[in-house]
């Protein structure tokens, strides 16, 4: 295989790159640590690790793909999570009450500087770095700089909890039936519409793939403790955003947003709005990383979410998302994510010095972006 | 023994293939200045590229002696060395930069060490601008405490610093106001007079007919005359400019025309970087049902303008009064625009027509996606039944509709815009050079296709360079100059000649 056609292969199964990665990752470590990285019980706290910087990641890659940047969502991270932990301790409230505001308060924060970024065109470089101050100061300001404890059981449990086996095997089943319909109803539209139907071998096969895939994983957790809330948390955002992205008109509009900004103003789009709702589901993201890192932490600290950003930010282009906007997937900003917390994870347990793992990661993101440029996706433009 | 400071000999550059430039002769003496005209895409600009190396010598043919010796220039800089500059159409000044620093941008006086040398700096550029009798300016402000006029002139000053015998401007007043012009026309008879060589590049024949001493005159990449400005008048320049029949390539079809059925009143657009000036300038013009409106006019006149004015996507200034169908609407976006029936083809394909990196198909839905989804859900073989629908229609050449559209040809890309731009189903339908870098076949298809749907009750107007097209598809020709109406011809019989002597502002045939 020649370079060229080496390059091509990479920048048109970038996914397949990224799981080769991964599969050299792992096996790097297993090798190393003796056969311990590759166990259920590791396996379960690498997901767990990667939850909070994948969601982060899934709202990030978004704003990343319409165009801008978010540098506030570590600092608004903390923030939510802070409030949480005192409705939680100081006000008492109940867990549905405290996650409904959080929520809505994470929405209002993203919307917020959407607000600025869209409408009063303040680069959203500027209006993030004011924020990631800000809501930094805010949260040590209501918390005084200490650590406010989580006093409810319910709240841990967002952090902490599993899917009893039972419950996770049916999901399993569950999501296996409703890819299956999605496949069949796509047949039946395509039919019904007189356009070409792909050979039923094709869907069955992509079928098969997916129910090997949802065993093996359901399986290997059951292994250990079961799934872990934040980690069935991040799944389903994962497959709401794939389904918003691929299959909504919102969704479409952040790609042409992001590719070519003026057509799309010119097409008759209201592209403010656009922007302005892609920062405000950045919100909604960072509300539920609050809300699990201070589950997880059983507390509010005020220094929770410190560098989040940047880890979102180096996920989403590890996973293929482009600096100048236009290209990245959901999946591949988690896969990301899985890369950075699978280095963090085998390198501790080599017992590498946290010094040599920032290192690593700050050249793997170079070399990540690098191999994006010259694989050629960005000279055509 | 050297008559000529300047003397290119048939001069060919071609891309791809096609000739821009066949066998082009230009001479310039010492002191004179040459006044280089033609149409749009005549071949002016790549002329003045061979000219000073932007192409080097090698990728065209023919010869250039420069002060009885052959110039084999290979860069920017060794013909700047040699004494030739270029001050381009738009100005290359560094606005934050103080005048003194962009007049020695790139051969900066330095002291040891590499520290600029400001006081001598200074005094050499108050010296040059007190040549170009600009005493006033102060030399360590930054540039853009001056208006356009006086940039102008600061990037004259940085020519003259290079000690240019040969100075080529291209339009350069055409972001000048009246009275800037003026300014700059006295410093070129003075620079005339100093022996600097001038070759002019305009529009304006009236500026050409008040500085040049010859006129040289080229056509679709050939030399077609050179003459003495005096006893010329600009009737001849303009027969120069055009002498050209038009071919059979449009294929106009008779169809019926109604009622006057939009109107703009009173469109003004004030430039982005100078208010003061006008592009735009009170335009009001009618339109009726049924009816191909072609627009007229130089590079730069105003028509791109007006459009946006009426699309409601002017970047400047602008204030415009629009009636559709009997009511007055209100356009400030294009999202207005396009719900209330008026749709535009952008001038600039790749910056405002293609989003490049989504498929064909996306793209030609991009302006109603949201009637193939219910509560936001795109329903997408209902999309692709659209999609194909369209692409069968255009006859737009894509293996698939999910490919992305920079890899299509410029026509392909063309049908696709214009697919997009059908969809939401306009009753005004704005083209910005629609044919712009399209193959001569997708241009006849286009041509068809705006007959279809003119004959289906849609208005159309028409902004177009290319004066063949404008009179072969147009049914009433709006010529506009400098920013102002000109003219507003019925196209029967209409000429060449008329539109573009109105264009170049011979007011008599506003009579016409």
């Amino acid at each position: 295989m020649t370079t060229r056609d080496f390059k091509r292969f990479f920048s048109q199964y970038k996914i397949l790159a990224l799981l080769l990665a991964i599969a050299m990752i792992w096996l790097f470590f297993e090798q190393l640590t003796d056969g311990a990285f590759l166990t259920p019980r590791n396996f379960s706290n690498l997901l767990r690790q990667m939850a909070i910087t994948g969601m982060l990641a899934s709202g990030m890659v978004f704003i990343i793909i319409s165009g801008e940047i978010d540098l506030s969502v570590g600092a608004s991270l903390g923030l939510l999570g802070g409030i949480a932990a005192i409705l939680d301790y100081t006000y008492q409230l109940p867990m549905p009450l405290i996650i409904l505001i959080v929520v809505a308060l994470g929405i209002g924060i993203g919307l917020f500087n959407g607000y600025w970024v869209a409408y009063l065109r303040v680069p959203s470089f500027i209006v993030s770095l004011a924020g990631f101050l800000a809501f930094r100061g805010i949260l040590l300001g209501i918390t005084k700089g200490t650590t406010v404890p989580l006093e409810s059981e319910p709240m841990i449990m967002i952090g902490q909890a599993y899917l009893p086996m039972m419950l996770g095997n049916f999901l399993g089943v569950a999501v296996f039936a409703l890819m299956a319909f999605l496949t069949f109803r796509t047949r039946a539209g395509r039919a019904q519409h007189g356009l070409a139907v792909p050979p039923l071998w094709q869907d069955l096969g992509k079928l098969g793939v997916i129910g090997v895939l949802i065993v093996g994983f359901v399986y290997t957790l059951n292994q250990y403790e079961g799934i872990p809330v934040p980690v069935l948390v991040t799944l389903v955002i994962l497959g709401v955003f794939s389904f918003m992205a691929n299959q909504t008109v919102f969704g479409r509009r952040i790609y042409s947003v992001g590719s070519n900004l003026e057509a799309t103003r010119l097409s008759g789009v209201n592209v403010r709005a656009v922007k302005m709702l892609v920062f405000g589901m950045m919100g909604l993201m960072a509300a539920f990383a609050g809300l699990t890192t201070t589950a997880r932490l059983a507390a509010g600290s005020p220094s929770a979410g410190t560098l989040g950003e940047l880890d979102a930010i180096a996920s989403c282009f590890i996973g293929g998302a482009s600096s100048r906007g236009g290209v990245g997937t959901v999946y591949g900003a988690l896969i990301g994510a899985l890369i950075m917390a699978s280095l963090d994870n085998g390198m501790s347990m080599l017992g590498v010095e946290s010094f040599w793992q920032m290192i690593v990661k700050g050249a793997i993101l170079l070399l990540a972006v690098w191999i994006d440029v010259v694989s050629g996706a960005g000279s055509e433009r | 023994m050297t008559e000529y400071l300047l003397d290119m000999r048939g001069i060919v550059k071609d891309f791809n293939g096609v000739k821009a430039l066949d066998g082009i002769d230009l001479k310039v003496r010492a002191g004179e200045v040459v006044g280089l005209c033609g149409e749009n895409g005549a071949g002016k600009s790549t002329l003045m590229k061979v000219l000073s190396a932007v192409y080097p010598y090698g990728t065209w043919q023919g010869q250039i002696f420069w002060d009885g010796h052959e110039l084999k220039a290979t860069s920017i800089r060794e013909t700047e060395e040699a004494g030739i500059v270029i001050i381009h159409q738009e100005l290359m000044l560094v606005p934050q930069l103080s005048v003194a620093e962009n007049i020695f941008m790139g051969n900066e006086i330095t002291l040891p060490g590499g520290r600029m040398n400001y006081s001598a700096m200074y005094k050499r550029a108050e010296e040059l601008m007190a040549e170009l009798k600009m005493p006033d300016v102060n030399v360590a402000l930054p540039v853009y405490h001056y208006g356009g006029g006086h940039q102008q002139l600061i990037e004259i000053a940085k020519a003259l610093n290079k000690k240019a015998r040969l100075l080529i401007l291209d339009e350069p007043t055409s972001s000048l106001t009246k009275s800037e012009t003026e300014i700059l026309l006295d410093i070129i008879r003075d620079l005339k007079r100093k022996g600097v060589a001038c070759v002019m590049i305009s529009h304006k024949l009236d500026e050409i007919a008040a500085v040049c001493d010859t006129i040289s005159v080229i056509r679709d990449g050939a030399h077609v005359g050179t003459r003495p400005m005096s006893g010329m008048d600009t009737n001849e320049i303009i027969t120069m400019m055009v002498g050209r029949e038009i071919k059979n390539l449009f294929p106009r079809e008779e169809h019926p025309v109604g009622e006057v059925f939009f109107e703009a009143r009173n469109v003004t657009c004030l430039d982005v970087n100078n208010p003061r000036r006008k592009r735009v300038d009170n335009i009001s013009f009618q339109l009726r049902k049924g009816e191909i409106l072609g627009v007229a006019g130089l590079v730069g006149a105003g028509r791109t303008e007006l459009a946006m004015a009426i699309f409601g996507c002017y970047p400047g200034q602008y204030s415009a009064e629009l009636w559709l169908d009997g009511r007055r609407i209100s356009v400030d976006s294009p999202r207005a625009a396009v719900t209330q029936g008026i749709c535009l083809v952008p001038e600039d394909r790749k910056r405002h027509g293609i989003v490049p990196l989504q498929g064909v198909g996306a793209n030609i839905t991009m302006a109603v996606l949201g009637e193939y989804a219910r509560h936001g859900v795109i329903n997408a073989e209902k999309e692709l039944c659209q999609i194909e629908k369209s692409i069968a229609r255009m006859r737009i050449k894509t293996a698939s509709p999910d490919l992305p559209i920079r890899g299509l040809s410029g026509g392909n890309q063309q049908k696709a815009v214009l697919s997009k731009m059908l969809l939401p189903n306009p009753k005004v339908l704005i083209l910005d050079e629609p044919t712009r870098g399209v193959d001569v076949g997708a241009k006849y298809e286009i041509y068809k296709l705006m007959f279809e749907l003119v004959r289906q009750g849609l208005s159309i107007i028409m902004i177009s360079s290319e004066l063949p097209e404008v009179l072969g598809i147009s049914d009433r020709v709006l010529v506009i100059g400098e920013g102002q109406l000109r003219g507003d011809f019925i196209n029967d019989g209409l000429t060449q000649e008329q539109v573009l002597t109105a264009a170049l502002g011979q007011s008599a045939a506003l009579a016409a």
